[in-house]
């Protein structure tokens, strides 16, 4: 890696938003830089100011509580959430697909903050987080805005985040708690890699969510679905929303034919 | 940038670039060159060192984001030359071919039988997946890590026929 940049690892969250906001569309967030480092090695990111968000007090907390919900800051790591006794018992989507992230090395640096800050279509804890119901806090000096998860991909690779803004928590509401999960990936290995097709599915109180990956630039919700209704509607209704493409890893066709595939088998999990 | 790190429990006191990672650092820095770079992505593994306590990829972090930490390395596996129980049953059970995954596998069973000191053939291949072997097929590398963990019997070797 010869690309030269600063390096800035804050302790005060005032001192951090500071440094962005001064630093402006040059600065990246590092957290785990599992994304990021990789991007910078092949050229895709050029940041003149890397700003480390580890040493900032709290950052690396993971909160749950019965009125708010869970809490996620922005250097909880995938493996924090999995050693995590209160989310394995009331957030089992959460925990499925966060098992599904990559390797035990990646895990243990990859945040899920920065994995949805990356907005890659084929991000493994997006169609969690769509399903739960989640919304992302950005803050800059200016003050603090909630978006709903829905609302934060814009593209591939692409979101609401402006210059000097940082995702500083996560948050998943309480009424999302103790649903039913499952997630079905679809890969090329048995080991860790990037997912062809990702379907979440939840259900709670008779209503059913799914969360699909890899199918369109962003990753896509599907709500408003009964538990009960028959599996061949609730692939309609997934198909209904896709829209694929063509790559390297399979075509557009074999994608919309495993979402039915998985949808299938994900809702024999929650049922 | 000036770095303070311990490695293997040694201290170490340095300037580094910016743009090092952690494996140039380990590498051209302290001049430990067991931890290999393969992909330099996060795929293989050959990188994988010990970060207070946690196994990462040495090619994704940077030096100076790890300053005042703990890092252990293959270096630190073997004790004035004699192997450590794991170093000694990849030996025993032909897990090495090549040798360039040896160090980033050797820390991930490392850190697995810390977490599961006795692993079913299953757990074993999703502890190693993040450790990419072209050579042996994997095969070999179960076998040591059973071996490792005191599973492995006469009955049971050469019976992992394409695990």
């Amino acid at each position: 890696m010869t690309a030269r940049f600063s390096y800035a690892a804050p302790t005060r969250r005032d001192e951090l938003l500071s440094l962005l906001a001064d630093s402006g569309a040059g600065a990246r967030v590092l957290a785990g830089g599992t994304d990021l480092l990789g991007d910078v090695r092949s050229g895709l990111a050029r940041p003149a100011t890397v700003v480390d968000v580890k040493r900032v007090d709290g950052y690396a907390d993971l909160v749950w509580s019965a009125t708010d919900g869970l809490i996620i800051g922005p250097a909880v790591t995938i493996n924090d959430v999995l050693s995590s006794p209160t989310v394995r018992e009331a957030y089992p989507l959460l925990v499925a697909c966060a098992q599904d992230l990559a390797s035990h090395q990646i895990r243990n640096r990859a945040t899920v903050v920065g994995n949805v800050a990356n907005a890659s279509p084929c991000a493994d804890m997006s169609p969690a987080l769509l399903c739960l119901r989640a919304t992302v806090v950005l803050s800059s000096l200016n003050g603090s805005r909630e978006i709903p998860v829905t609302e934060f991909f814009t593209g591939a690779k692409r979101t609401v985040v402006a210059p000097g803004e940082l995702i500083e928590r996560i948050l998943i509401p309480p009424e999302t708690a103790n649903a039913r999960g499952a997630y079905r990936k679809l890969k090329r290995i048995k080991g860790h890699d990037l997912g062809i097709v990702g379907v979440a599915a939840m259900s709670k109180d008779g209503a059913l969510r799914l969360g699909i990956s890899s199918c369109a630039a962003t990753p896509l919700l599907v709500e408003g679905l009964s538990a009960q209704a028959p599996a061949d509607e609730v692939v309609a209704a997934a198909h209904a929303v896709l829209s694929p493409i063509s790559d390297v890893r399979c075509t557009k066709e074999y994608r919309t034919h495993m979402v039915g595939v998985y949808v299938r088998r994900a809702l024999r999990e929650v049922a | 940038m000036r770095v303070s790190v311990t490695v293997n429990g040694h201290a170490f006191e340095r300037d580094v670039e910016e743009h090092w990672t952690l494996l140039r650092f380990l590498r051209d820095g302290l001049g430990m060159t067991g931890s290999k770079e393969g992909c330099g992505a996060g795929e293989c593994g050959a990188c994988t060192v010990e970060l207070n306590g946690k196994t990462v990829n040495s090619c994704l972090a940077l030096a100076v984001e790890v300053d005042g930490g703990t890092i252990a390395t293959v270096e630190g596996e073997a004790d004035h030359g004699r192997l450590s129980e794991i170093q000694a049953a990849f030996a025993r059970n032909h897990a090495v071919q090549c040798g360039f995954c040896t160090a980033g596998m050797v820390m991930s069973v490392r850190d697995l039988l810390r977490r599961n000191p006795k692993p079913t053939v299953e757990e074993i291949k999703d502890g190693i997946e993040g450790n990419f072997c072209r050579c042996t097929g994997y095969e070999q590398i179960v076998e040591a890590v059973l071996d490792a963990s005191g599973q492995l019997d006469a009955s049971s070797k050469g019976a992992l026929k394409y695990v």
